[in-house]
C-alpha cells in the first residue's frame, strides 16, 4: 500500500458563495434574506460563504441584534456558515497605505464581524505579507476564526510569494493559519462562454481562435514565472487586439486571459495541501455535456478526496462577469453535480446535509479545538 | 465589472441651471468615499464643469475633494448616489446622459505605493423631469 492509498479518503462538504450570484443581487432581484433562502431552497448548500463587504451594510461592523437575525436566518433555512470573504485595503487612503498596525486594527475587525456572525473562517488576499499573517495569528486564535489566504489566479501554489507563506505558516505553527485553494490557479482552457460574450461584441471567428491559441500555448508554457512574464503576457493580449482591428478589446482579453485563467497545473496544488482549509471551487460555466470545459473540476474534487480533504467547497461562479443570457442558478447546479459525480468515481462523495457539514467542519477546523466541542 | 448599471434609466432631473443623474456601483463590493475618485457627468455632449460637481450618497452632499479623505461613508452595492452638476438641461425632449467614473480598488496593490484604480463608463438616453416636480 502506498503512503495514497493509506490516506482515509475525503469527503468534501458542497456549498458556494454569494459572490457567485453578484449580478443578481446588484440588479436587486433579491435580497440578502431572499437570496440566502433562494440558495437554501436550490440546494446549493450547505456550505454558505459571503463577502462581508458585499452583503453587509456598514460591515464590518456588525450589531448584535443583526448578527443575532442572521444566524436564526441561516439555522432556519439549514444553511452552514462556511467562509466570510474579508478584504485587507491596505491603500483605502489615497495618500499612502495603511501602516502595519492601522492593517492589523483593520482586519482585527473583520475577524471579530466574521466570529460574531458564525464563520469558522476569514478568507484573506495575497495583499497581506508573511509579516501580517504572523501577526493576526494569536488574534485569529482568540476569536477562534481561522484565516485562510486565497491562492487566486495569477499566483498558484508553488510561486514564490505563496511559498513563502507557506514556510512562515511552517516557522508561526499556528492552525489557524491557511489556504484558501482557488480552481481559477488552475484553469486548463479559455473559457467557450467567454469566447461568446465576445462574439456577441462582435468579434471575429479570426480573432477569437487567436485569442484561444494564445492562452493555450501559454497553458503549455505553464504559470508566469514572475511578474515580468505575466506583463509580457497580458501585453500580447493587448497587441493581438490592435492588430486584428479590435483595440478596444484588448485589456479586457489581458485581463481575463491572465488574471482569470491561470495555467498551472492540478497538482501543482500538492505543494501547500497540508495548509488548505477552505476552497474555491472557482468555474466559468457548464456546456451542453454538463461539465465545465476550461476548469478541471472532476481532476481537482479527485485531488482534494485523494488527500484526505473535509472541508468546504464554495461553488463560486465567475462567469456572470460576461454571461447575461443564462441563469446562474441553473449553472451552479450543473458545477455541483459535476463535483458530486467526480467526488463518487473518486470513490468517495460531497457531504450535502447541514449535520454532517457541520461535523465535518468541526473535525477539520482548528477553531473547536480551542473551544473543547471537537468531537 | 458592471458598467452598464452604472446610469440608473429615467433618473435625470433637471432645476433648468442644474443636472442629476443617479448612479450605481460597477463593482461587486461596498467601497469608501476615498475610492471614489472622481466622475464626469455629460449631456448632450456638454460637460458640467468639474468644480460644480456634487456626489449625494447615504443622505448627505460632496464634493470629490471631500470624498477623498471620507474612510467613513461607504457607498453599498445595491444603493444608488446622485451625480449632479451645472448644466442646463431643458425638461422636453430625449437627452443622451453620459457618466464616467473613476473609482480606486483598495485591496488591489499593484505596487508599493499604487492601489488599482478602474475608469467606467456609461451612455444612456432617457427624458428629465422638472425639480419641482420630484420634490412635489
Amino acid at each position: 500500500m502506498t503512503a495514497q492509498e493509506a490516506l482515509a479518503k475525503g469527503t468534501p462538504i458542497q456549498g458556494v458563495t454569494l459572490y457567485s450570484y453578484t449580478r443578481a443581487f446588484h440588479g436587486r432581484e433579491y435580497d440578502l434574506e431572499q437570496l440566502i433562502r433562494k440558495v437554501a431552497a436550490e440546494g446549493h448548500g450547505p456550505g454558505l460563504e459571503i463577502i462581508g463587504f458585499s452583503s453587509f451594510r456598514g460591515f464590518p461592523h456588525i450589531d448584535d441584534t443583526f448578527a443575532g437575525g442572521f444566524r436564526d436566518l441561516i439555522d432556519e433555512v439549514g444553511l452552514v456558515t462556511t467562509s466570510l470573504a474579508v478584504n485587507a485595503d491596505i491603500g483605502i487612503h489615497r495618500d499612502r497605505m495603511l501602516t502595519q498596525d492601522e492593517l492589523i486594527d483593520y482586519m482585527t475587525l473583520q475577524i471579530k464581524a466574521a466570529a460574531k456572525l458564525g464563520f469558522p473562517i476569514a478568507r484573506v488576499q495575497i495583499s497581506i505579507t508573511p509579516d501580517s499573517m504572523e501577526a493576526l495569528a494569536p488574534i485569529a486564535e482568540e476569536h477562534g476564526v481561522t484565516l485562510a489566504l486565497e491562492v487566486h489566479a495569477d499566483q498558484y501554489a508553488s510561486h514564490p510569494r505563496i511559498l513563502a507563506l507557506r514556510d512562515r505558516y511552517e516557522k508561526v505553527a499556528s492552525p489557524f493559519l491557511g489556504f484558501t485553494m482557488d480552481w481559477g490557479a488552475t484553469v486548463s482552457g479559455f473559457a467557450p462562454s467567454l469566447i461568446e460574450a465576445y462574439r456577441r461584441r462582435g468579434a471575429s471567428e479570426e480573432l477569437l481562435g487567436k485569442v484561444v491559441d494564445l492562452w493555450n500555448t501559454y497553458y503549455e508554457e505553464g504559470p508566469p514565472a514572475d511578474q515580468a512574464v505575466h506583463g509580457q503576457r497580458f501585453g500580447s493580449f493587448i497587441g493581438l487586439a490592435a492588430q486584428n482591428g479590435r483595440p478596444d478589446l484588448g485589456i479586457d482579453f489581458g485581463i481575463n486571459g491572465t488574471g482569470l485563467f491561470g495555467p498551472a497545473r492540478v497538482d501543482d496544488w500538492l505543494e501547500i495541501m497540508p495548509w488548505v482549509t477552505h476552497v474555491h471551487g472557482k468555474f466559468f460555466g457548464i456546456d451542453e455535456n454538463g461539465e465545465e470545459p476550461s476548469v478541471p473540476v472532476r481532476d481537482l474534487i479527485t485531488l482534494l478526496v485523494e488527500n484526505g480533504y473535509s472541508g468546504a467547497v464554495s461553488s463560486e461562479y465567475e462567469g456572470w462577469h460576461w454571461n447575461h443570457w443564462q441563469s446562474p442558478f441553473d449553472i451552479i447546479a450543473g458545477e455541483q453535480a459535476v463535483q458530486r459525480s467526480a467526488a463518487e468515481n473518486a470513490g468517495s462523495r460531497m457531504i450535502t446535509d447541514a449535520a454532517e457539514a457541520q461535523q465535518a467542519l468541526a473535525a477539520h477546523l482548528p477553531h473547536t479545538l480551542t473551544k473543547g466541542i471537537r468531537a | 465589472m458592471i458598467p452598464d448599471r452604472i446610469i440608473e434609466q429615467g433618473t435625470l432631473v433637471t432645476d433648468g441651471a442644474r443636472a442629476s443623474v443617479e448612479v450605481r456601483l460597477p463593482w461587486y463590493r461596498a467601497l469608501p468615499g476615498s475610492c471614489i475618485a472622481g466622475a464626469k457627468l455629460t449631456v448632450d455632449g456638454t460637460e458640467a464643469p468639474t468644480e460644480s460637481l456634487r456626489w449625494r450618497m447615504n443622505g448627505q452632499e460632496f464634493t470629490f475633494e471631500e470624498l477623498s479623505t471620507n474612510i467613513d461613508e461607504w457607498w453599498f452595492p445595491v444603493d444608488s448616489a446622485a451625480l449632479s452638476g451645472d448644466l442646463p438641461v431643458a425638461a422636453d425632449g430625449d437627452h443622451e446622459v453620459r457618466v464616467d467614473l473613476t473609482l480606486y480598488i483598495p485591496y488591489i496593490i499593484i505596487s508599493d505605493s499604487e492601489t488599482l484604480h478602474i475608469e467606467e463608463h456609461d451612455t444612456k438616453t432617457m427624458t428629465a423631469r422638472q425639480a419641482q416636480e420630484v420634490a412635489a
